[in-house]
């Protein structure tokens, strides 16, 4: 037995899947032959996390962060390894363990596609046993803050994604879980309604203690709400710890965006990594530790050597230093 | 026991109101069900008038005719679609929405598609009885509608149901292995549309074939609450087969359970 509310050891998940093929003569062969590839989607990954933690779950994709997410809510059964939550384990005490936690799958819908969000709570409430007070009170609250009233008596097929998205969040919560489990909860979701949701969970978390593992690719996300990162990559855990920490481990990396009159094919410079800039092809972004160079010669050098238009220097988002972790690993 | 049913009521409620939602589909469904009927009618018209003593098998032609329109209205009762949604769920990974919930996952299908079939069995039950009964009055003259006979096949057809749906719902959990059932699943409704006499009275067949038949739960499905219907089962016959009937539920519902247990342990949760 663990004092911790959420105890993971060594999880693995193992998944089958046909060979893929890239011709279309292998395709054909592919009919007859049953070529199969396995794949550990999760790879020996083990934590602890305590009441009321937040901890934001993030990695590329393919990296294991649904399936982690899945074991942990009871859907799939680990091939290897001890998951014990809140004194349950999640796949064996299945119907006992779902009523104490909140899912939203962000690509999946639990809310009743033909009926109204509405209907769809009500059947929750019968479900899930709760009294016709709470009930009332939660769903009010949760409507309110996460702007579901609106829409609440239209059937669910004329709602859009982000609304959609919005009224299942409203169906993890309504029954006042414990712990909740969020996997890409605000895809599709516009700026605004964003803010809500995420104004939302650190509500939650703050009044009622409620324990979350969320993952999302947009990283204001996690920077928002989180305090606690881990960081997966091909089923294994390559970070685990807290918001802070990480900021402080890079807080000498400096990122200077520069833009050129014409664009460059590579920048030669002392200590700094140069690459591509997402968005403008005439920019590049140099990566470099603040204390490694003496910005006058560097900075010299670089208006001597190349045509540089605009500069601006960055303190590292949170963005950039998971990208700098995916980078090192993949060295 | 009541307090958990009470859990279930919501799906009930859902099912009804997918029906009422999608009306025009239920209606075209049905109606394309009545045309199907009718051609098995004529065909079968056809054959007994080029017979040459207007029996077959021990079955007249009215006898027939009531036949097709019974296995019609007895399909319409107990007919399941577990199959596929189970198949359909567990393809596009929906499947994992189910498992979130405390529920039992086989119960929400079993309530939820009572729901759909209550509305059917409210709207059709009286117009397609009456359309047996006048068929029946037409052919043999006389009125032959028995309330204690009808409640008898209500009975049966509720076993049969059963039965239709846990045997629909272990099939289904192939799917957890093949992935894509729709395929295997053509193929299972024709062969239970041929064991269970949905297409030839099980009569027709062979001696041994049919007592084979008779004892497999394929019969349990159609043939015996038909035969109920039609006054051919009476007395201790009749009793043994509502026994069987029952039998068959408790077996198929034991196998899904255990099956259930055996094939959780397989997802893989298709699409992320």
């Amino acid at each position: 037995m663990n004092s911790r509310l959420i105890h993971v050891e060594n999880i693995s998940k193992r998944f089958k899947k046909p060979k893929s093929f890239k011709m279309e003569k292998e395709s054909l062969r592919s009919i007859f032959l049953f070529q199969r590839e396995y794949k550990n989607a999760v790879d020996g990954i083990s934590f602890e996390i305590d009441e009321g933690e937040m901890v934001g779950l993030i990695g590329p994709n393919g990296a294991g962060k649904t399936v982690t997410l899945k074991i942990l809510s009871g859907i799939l059964r680990p091939d290897g390894g001890n998951v014990w939550i809140d004194g349950m384990n999640p796949y064996k005490d299945r119907k006992k363990y779902v009523a104490k936690i909140g899912v939203v799958f962000g690509h999946k819908s639990q809310i009743t596609y033909d009926l109204t969000p509405l209907d769809t709570y009500g059947v929750l409430k019968c479900i899930y046993k709760i009294p016709a007070n709470i009930y009332r009170d939660n769903l009010e609250r949760f409507c309110d803050l996460l702007g579901v009233n609106e829409f609440i008596n239209q059937p669910v097929y004329s709602l859009s994604m982000g609304q959609k998205v919005r009224a299942e969040l409203v169906c993890a919560l309504i029954h006042s879980p414990k712990i909740l489990f969020l996997d890409e909860a605000t895809i599709g979701i516009d700026v605004i309604g964003k803010e809500k949701v995420r104004k939302c969970l650190r509500e939650l978390n703050k009044s009622d203690g409620m324990t979350m593992i969320f993952t999302s690719h947009d990283m204001k996300d996690i920077e928002n709400t989180c305090d606690r990162l881990m960081i997966i990559d091909e089923g294994k855990m390559i970070y685990d710890g807290s918001k802070t920490s990480l900021y402080e481990e890079y807080s000498s990396q400096r990122m200077m965006e520069v833009e050129f009159e014409k664009p460059q094919q590579e920048i030669r410079l002392e200590h700094v990594v140069c690459t591509d800039s997402d968005n403008n092809p005439m920019s590049k972004y140099l990566y470099y530790n603040h204390s490694d160079v003496n910005y006058n010669e560097m900075i010299l050098k670089l208006m001597r050597d190349y045509p540089v238009k605009d500069l601006a220097v960055r303190e590292p988002e949170i963005e950039y230093i998971i990208r700098e972790i995916y980078r090192k690993k993949k060295k | 026991m009541r307090r958990k049913l009470k859990i279930y009521l919501p799906f009930v409620n859902a099912g009804m109101q997918e029906t009422a939602t999608y009306r025009t589909n239920w209606v075209f469904w049905q109606l394309g069900n009545i045309l199907g009927c009718f051609i098995s009618y004529f065909l079968w018209r056809a054959i007994f008038l080029s017979s040459e003593n207007g029996s077959m098998n021990g079955f007249t032609m009215p006898q027939m005719i009531v036949y097709i329109f019974l296995m019609f209205l007895t399909t319409t009762l107990i007919n399941s679609g577990g199959t596929y949604d189970i198949g359909e769920e567990i393809r596009d990974g929906s499947i994992s929405m189910r498992l979130i919930k405390p529920v039992s996952y086989n119960a929400t299908f079993l309530f939820q598609e009572l729901g759909n079939k209550i509305m059917t069995v409210c709207i059709l039950i009286i117009p397609l009885v009456a359309g047996v009964e006048v068929v029946r009055y037409r052919f043999t003259g006389k009125m032959q509608f028995h309330i204690v006979m009808f409640l008898l096949y209500f009975l049966s057809a509720i076993f049969a149901y059963l039965i239709n749906f846990f045997f629909n719902i272990c099939f289904g959990f192939i799917a957890f292995v093949i992935k894509y059932l729709w395929g295997a699943n053509m193929m299972k409704n024709c062969i239970v549309g041929f064991l269970s006499g949905q297409i030839i009275p099980l009569a027709f067949l062979p001696v041994m074939a049919k007592k084979i038949l008779l004892v497999l739960p394929f019969a349990s499905l159609n043939y015996t609450p038909v035969m109920i219907y039609m006054g051919m089962y009476t007395g201790k016959k009749l009793l043994m087969y509502l026994g069987l009937q029952l039998l068959w539920v408790i077996f198929f519902w034991g196998l899904s359970k255990l099956l259930w247990s055996a094939a959780i342990k397989h997802l893989s949760v298709q699409g992320g």
